[in-house]
C-alpha cells in the first residue's frame, strides 16, 4: 500500500503546474467553505446575542402565556419568592447571572396632544443587562434612576410630540393597580429600527407594578452576560429543566423556545451554507475530473503495462482514486489551515467596512464573532475527499477497463 | 506434462475491411526450465504468440494450456490473477514505471501480490543483484541506460519468482553488445536457477547461445520446432 501511495503521490507531480492549479482550486474551495461556515457562525452568534440581549437566555413565565387574553392570566404572583428560586438555580449553573423581573402593561400613552397604545415595559435591569439591551443605540438624556420616570423610543416620543422633561400620561385600566400615572420623560432612545422604537416605553418594574399588578411580574429573565457565542451556551437547556422541576406551576424556556421563528431560521442556516459549499465543490470537482482524466490519457501505456503485470481492474481503479484523493487532500489541508486561520484571526471580532450601518439597522452588533463547529470542518475535508472520488470515478473506470495489449500500443 | 502446450493457435487482426492473419495455427510445447527463443522477421507473429501465451489477448482459435489449465478463454479478472501469480513479462520498450526507482520497479509485482514491504524489498534487491544492478537500486529509470533499464525489467519479472518469464523482443532497443549481455544474463538465470524463459527476437546474432529456437514465418512455425545447436 505504501508503494501505491508513493506512486500516486509522485505521479501527481509529473505535471506539477496542472496539479498545483487543481490542488489550489480545491484549497480555495475548502478555504472558502471554512471561512463561509465561520461567517455563518458569526451570523448565528449575532442572532443569539440579539435574542438573549432582549429576552435573556432563559425565561420563566406562566403556562399558556402566548394565548393569554388578559394581563391577569400572564402574571406570576409571589414574585419575590419565585425570583429567589430563579436566582439560586441560575447561580448554581452560570457565572454572574443577572435575573430581571419584567412586567409589560398594555397601556395608552399620551403627551399633551397626542396618544398611542403601547405596552409599558416595566423592568429592573441591572447595569450590565441595560448596556446589552441598549446595544449601540443612542440614549438622549439619561436612563431611569427614580420612580416616576419613563424612557421612550425616539419614534414614539416623536409620535407623542414629547421631549425630555415633559410629562407622559399612562392609562392602563382594568388591572389591580392605580390604572393611571404621569411619568417624567428622562430619556429618548434611538434603537435604529423605528418599528421597535415606536413600541418602546420603559419604566421601572416598581412603577409598572404600581400601575397594573402590585408584587407581580410577567416573567423573569435570566441573563448570562458572559455568553456571547451560541456554541458556548451549553447551560440554557439544563437551567430551564431545573427551573421547570423547581417551579412546576410555571414554565421555563430557553431563548430559542421563546422565539420559535428564530429557531427555524437558525435551523435553516446550516443547510443553506452546506448547499452553497456543495455547489463550489461541484465546480472544483470538474477541474479535478479534467486533471485526473488528462493524467490517465497521458499514461495509457503505463496502465497497459500495469495491467500486463497482473494488476486487476479494481487495483487500477484504486490507484487512480488514490491519486485524486491525495490531490484533493493536499488542497483540503492547505484550505482548511487557511480557513481556520481566517476564523481564528477574526474570532474575537470582525467589522466589515461599510456594513456597520446595515447590521445596526437590524439591531445587530456590527462586530461579527466568527466561529465554526468541528463538524463543519470535517464536512469540508470529507467533501473534498468525496469530490476526489467522484471526479476520479470515470477516468479510473476507463483505465481499469483497458485491454493490456491495446493500451501498450497506444500512441497519444 | 509440458509447462505450456499451444495447439493450433490462430489470431487475426481486423482493421476495417483489412484482415491480418498474425497466427495461422501454431503448435508449441514448452517444458519447465527451458530457454526458448521464438525467432522470425517482423510481422511473423512472435509478439502475438507471446501475448496469447501471456493471457494478454484472446485467440480466434486453438488453445493455450499452462500447467494443465486452459488459459486462452479466461475473463479479465482470471487472466490478471494468472499473470500476477504465474507469469513474468519483459517488454521491448522496458516499460518501467518512470516515477519509481529501480528497486521499487523491481518490487512492483510483489506489491501487487500484497507481499510485505521488508520481504518485497529484499527480493527486489536480490533480483537486481542477480542482474548485476547492485549500486543502481535507488536510481530512477531516466538515470539508467537502456541496458540497465531492461535489466531492471527482467529483475521485476524475476523477483516475483514466476513459473515462466515471457520476453517480447527484450533486446530490440539495445545495441548488440548490451543485447548479448542481457541474453547471457537470462541464460545464466535459466541454467543456474532454472528460470524458464521464452523470448522473441528477430536478431539472428542472439540465437547462437540459445538451446531451442522456434522459428515463425507468416504466422506458422517454420521447419518444425527444432533445438538449436547450442
Amino acid at each position: 500500500m505504501r508503494l501505491v501511495i508513493s506512486l500516486a503521490w509522485r505521479n501527481l507531480w509529473r505535471q506539477r503546474r496542472r496539479s498545483l492549479v487543481t490542488a489550489g482550486a480545491v484549497a480555495l474551495v475548502v478555504l472558502f467553505s471554512v471561512a463561509y461556515f465561520g461567517m455563518g457562525g458569526a451570523m448565528e452568534n449575532s442572532i443569539y446575542q440579539r435574542l438573549t440581549e432582549s429576552g435573556g437566555h432563559v425565561q420563566v413565565r406562566t403556562p399558556g402565556w402566548r394565548d393569554a387574553s388578559s394581563l391577569e392570566d400572564t402574571l406570576i404572583e409571589d414574585a419575590a419568592e419565585v425570583r429567589a428560586t430563579v436566582e439560586r438555580l441560575a447561580s448554581d449553573r452560570l457565572t454572574a447571572p443577572e435575573v430581571v423581573g419584567v412586567l409589560d402593561v398594555p397601556a395608552l400613552l399620551s403627551g399633551d396632544v397626542r396618544s398611542r397604545a403601547v405596552p409599558v415595559h416595566g423592568q429592573d435591569w441591572p447595569a450590565a443587562v441595560r448596556e446589552r439591551r441598549l446595544g449601540g443605540g443612542d440614549l438622549e438624556g439619561r436612563f431611569l434612576e427614580n420612580p416616576g420616570q419613563i424612557v421612550l423610543g425616539a419614534s414614539l416620543a416623536s409620535a407623542l410630540d414629547v421631549g425630555l422633561g415633559d410629562d407622559v400620561y399612562v392609562y392602563a385600566p382594568g388591572g389591580r393597580g392605580f390604572g393611571a400615572a404621569a411619568y417624567e420623560l428622562v430619556g429618548i432612545v434611538d434603537l435604529f429600527d423605528p418599528s421597535v422604537e415606536i413600541a418602546t416605553a420603559w419604566t421601572s418594574l416598581e412603577d409598572a407594578q404600581a400601575l397594573a399588578a402590585p408584587d407581580a411580574v410577567q416573567r423573569f429573565e435570566v441573563h448570562a452576560t458572559t455568553l456571547v457565542r451560541i456554541e458556548d451556551d451549553t447551560v440554557a437547556d439544563e437551567l430551564a429543566g431545573a427551573l421547570d422541576d423547581s417551579l412546576p406551576e410555571l414554565e421555563a424556556m430557553t431563548w430559542l423556545e421563546v422565539e420559535p421563528s428564530m429557531s427555524i431560521l437558525l435551523d435553516s442556516l446550516d443547510p443553506m451554507m452546506y448547499v452553497v459549499s456543495v455547489m463550489f465543490f461541484v465546480l472544483a470537482g470538474l477541474l479535478v475530473l479534467n486533471t485526473v482524466y488528462l493524467s490517465v490519457m497521458e499514461r495509457i501505456r503505463e496502465f497497459g503495462v500495469i495491467h500486463s503485470l497482473g494488476a486487476g481492474d479494481r487495483r487500477v481503479l484504486g490507484m487512480i482514486a488514490t491519486e485524486s484523493v491525495l490531490l484533493c487532500l493536499t488542497g483540503a489541508v492547505v484550505g482548511t489551515a487557511g480557513g481556520l486561520g481566517f476564523v481564528a484571526a477574526y474570532r474575537d471580532g470582525l467589522v466589515i467596512p461599510g456594513m456597520e450601518a446595515y447590521y445596526a439597522s437590524f439591531g445587530l452588533d456590527p462586530v461579527l464573532y466568527l466561529s465554526i463547529e468541528p463538524v463543519q470542518v470535517a464536512f469540508a475535508i470529507l467533501f473534498a475527499v468525496f469530490t476526489a472520488l467522484a471526479a476520479a470515478l470515470w477516468p479510473a473506470w476507463l483505465a481499469s477497463r483497458l485491454e493490456p495489449v491495446e493500451a501498450m500500443r497506444f500512441q497519444a | 506434462m509440458a509447462l505450456y502446450s499451444v495447439r493450433d493457435l490462430r489470431k487475426t487482426y481486423r482493421v476495417g475491411d483489412v484482415q491480418t492473419h498474425a497466427l495461422r495455427g501454431v503448435d508449441l510445447d514448452v517444458e519447465r526450465g527451458e530457454f526458448t527463443a521464438i525467432a522470425g522477421p517482423s510481422g511473423s507473429g512472435k509478439s502475438t504468440l507471446l501475448h496469447l501465451m501471456g493471457a494478454l489477448d484472446h485467440p480466434d482459435g486453438g488453445e493455450v494450456v499452462l500447467a494443465g489449465d486452459r488459459i486462452d478463454r479466461l475473463g479479465r479478472r482470471e487472466a490478471a490473477r494468472l499473470r500476477l501469480a504465474h507469469l513474468g513479462f519483459v517488454f521491448q520498450a522496458y516499460n518501467l514505471i518512470p516515477v519509481l526507482s529501480a528497486v521499487e520497479n523491481a518490487a512492483f509485482v510483489l506489491e501487487l501480490r500484497g507481499v510485505g514491504r521488508r520481504e518485497r524489498e529484499d527480493r527486489a534487491r536480490k533480483a537486481l543483484a542477480d542482474l548485476g544492478m547492485t549500486g543502481f537500486e535507488d536510481r530512477m529509470p531516466n538515470q539508467l541506460s537502456g541496458g540497465q533499464q531492461q535489466r531492471v525489467a527482467v529483475a521485476r519479472a524475476l523477483a516475483a519468482d514466476p513459473d515462466i518469464i515471457l520476453a517480447d523482443e527484450p533486446t530490440a532497443n539495445l545495441d548488440s553488445t548490451t543485447g548479448h549481455q542481457l541474453i547471457e544474463l537470462m541464460r545464466e538465470l535459466n541454467e543456474e536457477r532454472g528460470v524458464t524463459f521464452v523470448f522473441s527476437t528477430h536478431d539472428q546474432r542472439l540465437l547462437d547461445h540459445v538451446r531451442r529456437i522456434v522459428r515463425l514465418e507468416d504466422g506458422r512455425v517454420a521447419d518444425g520446432d527444432a533445438p538449436a545447436a547450442a
